[in-house]
């Protein structure tokens, strides 16, 4: 038995013994849904009794293991804080290590990333498209310090592919010297790793880490709440020597150091955290300390927000096997963010961003809902060379 | 129950309720097996439902309850499910009727007080629908956010808010319940206040299920409080604690609810050296009024010898608690919880006999910082948590402990359980606290409700000798 099977098994038993369900209370699943079984609590029992035998690993005990947007929010209100979420993953890991057969609905995920080198059934050289009009150059090895990872999600979506733009810009604006990968980017296999392919997160991660390695960066930026988490946590090898910064550490920085400054803006913005920039990672504050370095911009915090902040519902690849629910999921956190009476929603994901605006979109919302780098390009200023240097 | 029958079953429910509506595969039932109630450990996955439904009205609980009475299956129903007795575990199979999708608030009825609800709503949702009219339920139990309020009316569910807004009990004033024939009765008018029928409605508070299947509740609410407050007081032990819990009962000052308890690493909350027990006291109310009472309790402390704690840390007894408590029972291993009533002047005593006498004899410990626990006020509380015994017959040890503390609180004319009813648990031992004629009325009741002996049986009441 590995490591992490037998923390799953710890977990599940650990919760076994207690049973409260104050893991339902805010679980985004759970409160669309409305059954038991779709729940940590519920999840957990089904682990402990598939791993004992007692329940067979049939299509209905596959459903729940992948009914969890590993958003964490439930750790928030278990008083044990059992790691709820990785034992959910680790058991989607068992399964598929059981050779269940697991989503049909995540097949062509799979298969884009062993054909494309992304989920997204785009080209490889679809991955630089988004890069025409910038300046930024191709990442050499020993050429530069910091290396822009872009994420398949920003690169290959065009209605998101803003937030590569406006990043590079405020790079530019702030005098960095930043490298691209572009065509030669590969998915950082957080979407591997979420639904439990191991085999397959495992090659990409040691393909990845040697391409970053051999540029010898000091620092790799990505805007993507996602592959941040990623590079960050399930790369050990890597975070040893190579800085990994979310675009907000990274922006913080720059409007600290005086290298990012922006005009005045009476915009009145909530700021959503996503999962994997805030529970996962714990960076509440350097979205937030920009956003309040733009003159005028008054920030409005949500009912739930920081560690409290509900999940938008586009994780773990619950948003392509269960789209209707993940919609519901994140018009509740839209209605949230629309009674702080903002007018737009400002968050630092990909997912976050996509899920959120298509419920504005289909449910009519007036709210605008932007990725933080884009918002922040659109009130960014000029500093002149090395000023604040 | 045989496979045809179920079959048969199965598609009644179906066509009834529709397929997502009723739950058959073991990966689904699988949360239905138990409460938190501790069975025996090999038994953990002994008694499935056959099914687990999930109805949204009443008309389909009616339809699910006609059913069941023509076949005569056990039905179980369902709150929240963090029962600690054992009510909700299926011993007979049986249909689990699990109302909580049942959540829609029917009415605010702000110039009367109260609102109308289903029951699968939970507390928490509750409040949070009340806010916005600027009322709420008054009802803080550590299970806020999962109890529901048929959850609560059929435990008679605790509030530690109770000295000045009662329990949940006090605050039902009218229910709809699906009886076992399936027909449904409105117990009386949505009133608190009224001297014409019998009392129905109480009938069905703390009946676990056992009588019908509460539909809908209408609830006293009131007004949010202007402000609220905490004092909280460090003590050397819990008796000089519970000396000041006595002087403040005694004084006539109206907080909401206090308790006393030696607690563990008392140290991180402020506690001076040598400090073990502390006591919390919770003011709600307008505002000149709370400040008189925080003045009042002030100078209480000061008299009965207690350290005042820092304020900040006090006020997370009113936030912290409601937001996560849990119980932590997932730290704590196989535990269980004592909630007796115990007169006031037998208190000492009880709590002597319990870790002296019955704890050795049988093998089990309080948990560090649970030994002493008083919810402070008219419904108050005698707790304590135990690890459970070990090695040979640990099982049976446990369970002979419960009976022993059950007769230890009602031999000094206390009750076995405050709110967390009776169950499987202690389905024998409420014989200690009640007469044969007040058990068989209790029988003659259920026999009239429920003749065939199909809602939640093997529950609640003892087996007759």
């Amino acid at each position: 038995m590995n490591s992490a099977t037998k923390a799953m098994l710890e977990t599940a038993e650990a919760c076994a013994m207690c049973r409260c369900g104050c893991c339902k209370d805010q679980c985004p699943m759970y409160s669309e849904i409305i059954e038991e079984s779709i729940s940590p609590k519920g999840r957990n029992l089904l682990i402990r009794a598939v791993c004992s035998g007692v329940v067979e690993p049939d299509e209905r005990a596959v459903r729940i293991a992948y009914s969890c947007l590993l958003c964490r929010r439930d750790e928030y209100d278990c008083t044990a804080r059992l790691k709820n979420a990785e034992a959910a993953e680790s058991f989607r890991e068992y399964l598929v290590d059981k050779g269940v057969p697991t989503l049909k609905e995540h097949e062509a995920l799979l298969k884009s990333l062993e054909n494309y080198g992304n989920p997204w059934q785009e080209s490889r050289a679809a991955r630089k498209r988004w890069a025409r009009e910038i300046k930024g150059r191709k990442a050499a090895p020993g050429r530069m310090r910091v290396l822009f990872y872009v994420g398949c999600t920003f690169a290959l979506d065009r209605s998101l592919q803003e937030t590569p733009k406006a990043l590079a810009h405020l790079m530019e604006l702030a005098h960095e010297d930043y490298g691209l990968l572009l065509e030669d980017e590969a998915c950082c296999g957080s979407t591997a790793k979420r639904i439990g392919q191991r085999q397959i997160f495992e090659r990409i991660r040691k393909e990845n880490e040697a391409k970053i390695r051999n540029l010898g960066v000091k620092s790799v930026v990505t805007a993507c709440a996602g592959c941040f988490k990623t590079l960050k946590q399930d790369y050990p090898g890597l975070t040893e020597d190579v800085e990994i910064l979310h675009s907000t550490e990274y922006l913080s920085r720059l409007v600290q150091s005086g290298n990012l400054r922006f005009k005045d803006s009476k915009s009145i913005v909530t700021y959503h955290d996503p999962c994997h920039l805030g529970r996962y990672a714990e960076v509440y504050d350097a979205p937030r300390k920009i956003l309040k370095a733009v003159p005028g911009l008054k920030l409005i915090e949500m009912r739930n927000s920081r560690e409290k902040a509900r999940c938008c519902g586009g994780g773990a690849g619950v948003k392509t096997a269960y789209p209707e629910i993940s919609g519901k999921a994140a018009l509740r956190r839209l209605m949230e963010a629309e009674r702080t009476g903002a007018e737009t929603i400002v968050t630092t994901c990909p997912f976050c961003v996509q899920t959120l605006r298509a419920a504005a979109e289909a449910n009519s919302s007036k709210m605008r809902v932007v990725e933080l780098s884009v918002f922040l390009a659109e009130l960014a200023i000029p500093t002149p060379t090395g000023a604040a240097r | 129950m045989n496979e045809s029958v179920r079959a048969e079953l199965r598609k009644e429910l179906v066509d009834l309720l529709g397929e997502s509506k009723v739950l058959w595969s073991k990966s689904d039932l699988l949360p239905y097996t138990k409460d938190t109630y501790r069975i025996r450990f090999e038994d953990d996955h002994r008694y499935f439902p056959d099914f687990a439904v999930l109805p949204e009205t009443t008309q389909e609980v009616q339809g699910i309850v006609r059913i069941a009475s023509r076949r005569k299956t056990p039905l179980i129903p369902k709150g929240g499910g963090s029962n600690r007795t054992g009510m909700l575990v299926p011993i007979y199979g049986g249909i689990l009727v699990d109302t909580i999708k049942m959540k829609r608030v029917l009415e605010v009825n702000k110039p009367d007080l109260n609102v109308t609800v289903q029951p699968g709503i939970t507390l928490k949702e509750l409040d949070d629908h009340l806010k916005d009219y600027g009322l709420w339920l008054t009802q803080e139990q550590g299970s806020l956010k999962i109890a529901t309020v048929g959850g609560a009316i059929s435990t008679s569910g605790f509030s530690r808010l109770h000295q000045k807004y009662g329990a949940i009990a006090n605050r039902v004033m009218s229910l709809e319940v699906v009886l076992a024939d399936g027909s449904i009765l409105r117990t009386g008018p949505k009133v608190l206040y009224t001297s014409t029928g019998y009392r129905l409605h109480q009938l069905f508070i703390a009946a676990e299920g056992t009588l019908g299947i509460i539909t809908e509740a209408t609830l006293r609410v009131e007004p949010l409080p202007e402000t609220s407050d905490v004092v909280m007081a460090f003590y050397d032990d819990f008796w000089k604690a519970n000396e000041a819990a006595q002087r403040l009962m005694a004084s006539g000052v109206v907080f909401s609810g206090a308790e006393a308890y030696e607690g563990h690493g008392l140290d991180r909350l402020g506690a001076p050296e040598g400090k073990t027990s502390l006591i919390y006291v919770l003011l709600h109310g307008i505002r000149g009024e709370v400040e008189a009472e925080a003045l009042f309790v002030k100078k209480l402390v000061e008299e009965t010898g207690g350290f005042l704690a820092r304020h900040d840390v006090a006020m997370t007894f009113l936030d912290v608690y409601t937001e996560q408590w849990c119980g932590a029972r997932a730290l704590t291993g196989f535990e269980d919880v004592i909630t007796t009533y115990v007169p006031m002047e037998r208190m000492r005593e009880f709590y002597d006999k319990l870790w002296n006498v019955i704890a050795p004899k049988y093998g089990i410990e309080p948990l560090p910082g649970e030994k002493y626990s008083l919810d402070v006020g008219r419904y108050r509380m005698a707790g304590g948590r135990y690890k459970l015994p070990k090695g040979e017959r640990a099982w049976e040890r446990y369970q002979e402990a419960v009976r022993e503390i059950a007769v230890l609180a009602t031999s000094f004319g206390g009750s076995i359980q405050s709110c967390h009813g009776v169950g499987i648990q202690h389905r024998e031992n409420i014989a200690l606290e009640y007469s044969d004629v007040a058990l068989d009325t209790m029988r003659n009741i259920k026999r009239l409700f429920d003749p065939d002996n199909i809602m939640n049986p093997g529950k609640k009441l003892p087996m007759k000798k």
